[in-house]
């Protein structure tokens, strides 16, 4: 039988195992996957943003890392990813991370709604603080999930830290008892987006002869640090949803050639609004202006900018000239009974403060209403803007508001009408409550940052969806505005997600232990299997009753 | 971890055996030959056994997802394990020689094949991997236990087929060798009754293997002075 002749072969091959091992095993590794096995977790995250803005480079300049995590204590050098709950890390941490650490990964809260309003604000706070500059480290935020409660806790106690920690014995016992991350993000480098800002309007004529235009315009996207949650409720889901409604409303109104106002309306909604300074309606303004036929913008009475109308149900008027008694900003103003911010434009700043400048900028009377008091107002580009119900009745409320005094001021009404009339006057001016909070709702459930907006074709997504119930009640114009190509008004930067990995791994350090332990135990076994035989006599002795045993 | 890692895994699982081999003296009998029959025979059986697994019983992946436990189905499966001990007593029966080289022999062949057939693709995916898990330690520190528990099964199916046996130990070597097939599913439901962790399952699996394994000795001790 072959068996029995294998003894000797056997006994030549065991000469020689060891060589072919030693060709084989590496053959093996070599041949073997990369990375065979797939990490503990996986999430995926959200890459703050990243844009040029007249190329002074803004947000986070890179994508790719393979660190270790640490906690906001614990890390010390570029080779560390700093992970932490975004309520926990301070402006001052965030400032040292910037300059020296590897990555930053942010967990947002678990539930906005249950934070105080400190943490509220120290968040926008911190938002605007990362926004201001450019960070060469990778920014990553994450949503709130157990697994990274856990991870976060894990590192916060974690004892692997560089400084010396008690006696070697100790050092050596965390490092064996304490777990360590590794964190790896695999994205493509930041590339240009194809950024194509869109401008949509449509307009009501007037009663012919008059060729007054009254332009309300807004812009429907938001701005927050991540582009994919910018969900930009109160800035600016509530001034596009008003110019919707105000269309709805005049567009009834001015169906009818009995009851059509005189001035023309002109309706607008820009696509790119504060953080790219108002890009799309600088642009729309050239287009206008520069054509042949100027007619669409002759003889504006003023230009009304909706802009973060849902915070509250006071509204504030912000000029850059005090309105001049008789005229039509005035009469606005009086007739909505709203305090007036007077802040002129000051064209070395970096920004705009309202989209009415751009409109006043060109000699048009503009404002824009606001509930904000100022434009510094930082839940104007905050990821914590989210739909409420407390902020869908303020912009029911508002737009009401603005409706009636639009109305009044285009048929001119004084406040003493009669009872009859009111009534009438009621009926055409309602806003339909229903609508205005289902749209509201979509706009804050969608992110709109230029990122996503601007760059998905205008056929497609929030635009297309706008341009549709716009041209319900009027022919709607879209133009499609590009960019400077040599020198770039703006830059916006992919990727704005990715997928992160976190592997469990354990220092270097703690593989030597395990061999020391392993050995020791080997040793043992070794003797155990040495002292056998006498372990055997003894325990025969005993089992079979102290009889003798050769 | 690292190939490091693996490295340090690699050690802990192979070095026991090797030293089982060794020193215990059946390398002096030159039989390497017979160690690798035995661990054929271990594939053979584990081959059957999978043949009569998947035809007679009904597939119960599933229930790993919904998470029912049925628990006499798993006596059923377990009972198959039998099969095992009847391929312990062909290797046996293959080893020429005295008592102890015969179960030294077909015990270290058996528990290399297993080690190479089931634990090693396990060590190979996963102790290489970046991701680091107490459990392949665990899983090679568990193969030495398996070790020590084949000997004892092997000593055991030795003693039964011994017709000198004392009348006295018969039924013990009987009731030790028909419980070896459920010996996972006892560890299993006490660690789960008194909700061990995966290091104190570890410890009561070796705990039960050297109790049973110094029964299975001190039988063996008895025949062999009976038989000199």
């Amino acid at each position: 039988m072959w068996l029995d002749e294998a003894d000797g072969f056997a006994e030549i091959f065991r000469g020689y195992l060891p060589y072919y091992l030693l060709v084989a095993l590496p053959i093996f590794i070599i041949m073997s996957p990369v990375n065979p096995v797939a990490a503990s977790h996986e999430f995926s995250v959200y890459r703050m943003q990243q844009y040029d803005l007249h190329t002074v480079p803004h947000g986070c300049r890179s994508a790719s890392f393979n660190l270790e995590g640490r906690s906001l204590t614990s890390w010390s050098t570029s080779r560390h990813c700093v992970v932490a709950r975004v309520q926990d890390i301070t402006i001052d941490q965030f400032m040292e991370i910037r300059a020296k650490a590897g990555a930053l990964l942010l967990v947002l809260p678990k539930n906005d709604t249950m934070l105080t309003t400190e943490e509220k604000e120290h968040i926008q706070l911190l938002e605007m603080a990362m926004i201001q500059q450019e960070v060469n480290a990778p920014v990553y935020f994450a949503q709130w999930s157990p697994d990274f409660e856990d991870i976060i806790r894990d590192l916060q106690h974690s004892f692997i830290t560089d400084d010396r920690s008690g006696t070697a014995l100790e050092a050596m016992l965390n490092t064996v008892s304490s777990n360590g991350y590794q964190i790896v993000v695999t994205a493509p480098t930041p590339q240009k987006m194809d950024s194509k800002p869109v401008t949509l309007h449509g307009k009501l004529v007037g009663r012919s002869g008059s060729a007054n235009t009254i332009v309300i315009a807004a812009h429907y996207d938001s701005n927050a640090i991540v582009p994919e949650l910018s969900q930009g409720a109160d800035s600016n889901a509530s001034g596009a949803v008003a110019v919707l409604e105000l269309a709805r409303i005049f567009s009834r109104l001015y169906s009818l050639a009995s009851v059509r106002g005189a001035p023309s309306l002109l309706f607008m909604l820009t696509s790119v609004g504060h953080s790219l300074n108002y890009f799309s309606a600088k642009k729309w303004l050239e287009e206008q202006m520069d054509s042949t036929d100027a007619s669409l913008l002759q003889d504006v009475s003023f230009v009304m900018c909706l802009d973060s109308i849902s915070s509250s149900p006071t509204l504030n008027m912000h000029v850059s000239k005090p309105p001049k008694p008789g005229g039509a900003a005035h009469s606005i103003r009086s007739r909505l009974g709203v305090a007036v911010n007077h802040k002129k434009i000051n064209l070395a700043d970096e920004l705009l403060a309202w989209q009415h400048e751009r409109f006043s900028i060109r000699r048009m009377t503009a404002f824009t209403l606001s509930s904000l008091q100022t434009h510094k107002h930082p839940s104007r580009s905050t990821i914590l803007d989210n739909h409420s119900e407390a902020h869908a009745q303020n912009l029911v409320d508002n737009i009401a508001l603005i409706a009636r005094a639009l109305a009044s001021h285009i048929y001119n009404l004084t406040d003493e009408v009669s009872d009859e009339d009111a009534g009438l006057y009621d009926d055409a001016l309602t806003v339909d409550e229903a609508s205005i909070k289902h749209w509201y709702k979509y706009l804050s459930s969608q992110p709109r940052s230029p990122h996503i907006i601007t760059v998905s074709p205008p056929t497609a997504g929030v635009t297309a969806a706008l341009e549709r119930t716009l041209s319900r009640y009027m022919d709607v114009t879209v133009s499609i505005h590009a960019v400077d190509k040599r020198e770039p008004e703006y830059t916006l930067y992919s990727p704005t997600g990715a997928i992160l990995y976190v592997y469990s791994v354990k220092p270097a350090v703690f593989d030597l232990i395990l061999t020391v332990a392993i050995a020791a135990y080997l040793t043992l076994v070794y003797f155990a299997i040495q002292l056998f035989p006498r372990f055997y006599e003894e325990y025969a002795k005993v089992v079979t009753g102290k009889s003798k045993v050769q | 971890m690292t190939l490091y890692h693996f490295g340090n895994c690699l050690a802990l699982i192979l070095a026991p055996y090797h030293m089982a081999y060794k020193y215990s003296g059946i390398s002096e009998y030159a039989t390497l030959s017979k160690c690798v029959y035995a661990g054929g025979l271990y594939i053979f059986t584990q081959l059957c056994k999978m043949l009569l697994l998947a035809t007679f019983f009904p597939d119960t992946d599933s229930n790993y997802i919904t998470g029912q436990y049925n628990v006499f189905l798993e006596i059923l499966k377990a009972t198959v394990d039998l099969a095992d001990l009847l391929g312990m007593y062909f290797a046996l029966n293959s080893v020429p020689g005295k008592g102890h080289a015969k179960i030294l022999t077909s015990a270290v062949g058996w528990a290399c094949a297993e080690v190479l057939v089931s634990r090693s693709i396990l060590l190979w995916v996963g102790a290489r991997g970046s991701e680091f898990d107490w459990k392949y330690v665990r899983s090679c520190a568990e193969s030495n236990v398996a070790l020590l528990q084949h000997s004892a099964t092997a000593a055991l199916v030795w003693l039964w087929t011994r017709s000198d046996l004392p009348r006295k130990h018969s039924p013990i070597v009987v009731s030790l060798l028909a419980i070896t097939p459920y010996k996972g599913l006892i560890e299993d439901a006490i660690g789960s009754v008194l909700s061990l962790s995966a290091w104190a399952m570890l410890g009561l699996k070796a705990i039960h293997t050297t109790a049973i394994s110094l029964t299975a000795l001190g039988m063996y001790a008895v025949l062999a002075q009976q038989i000199q």
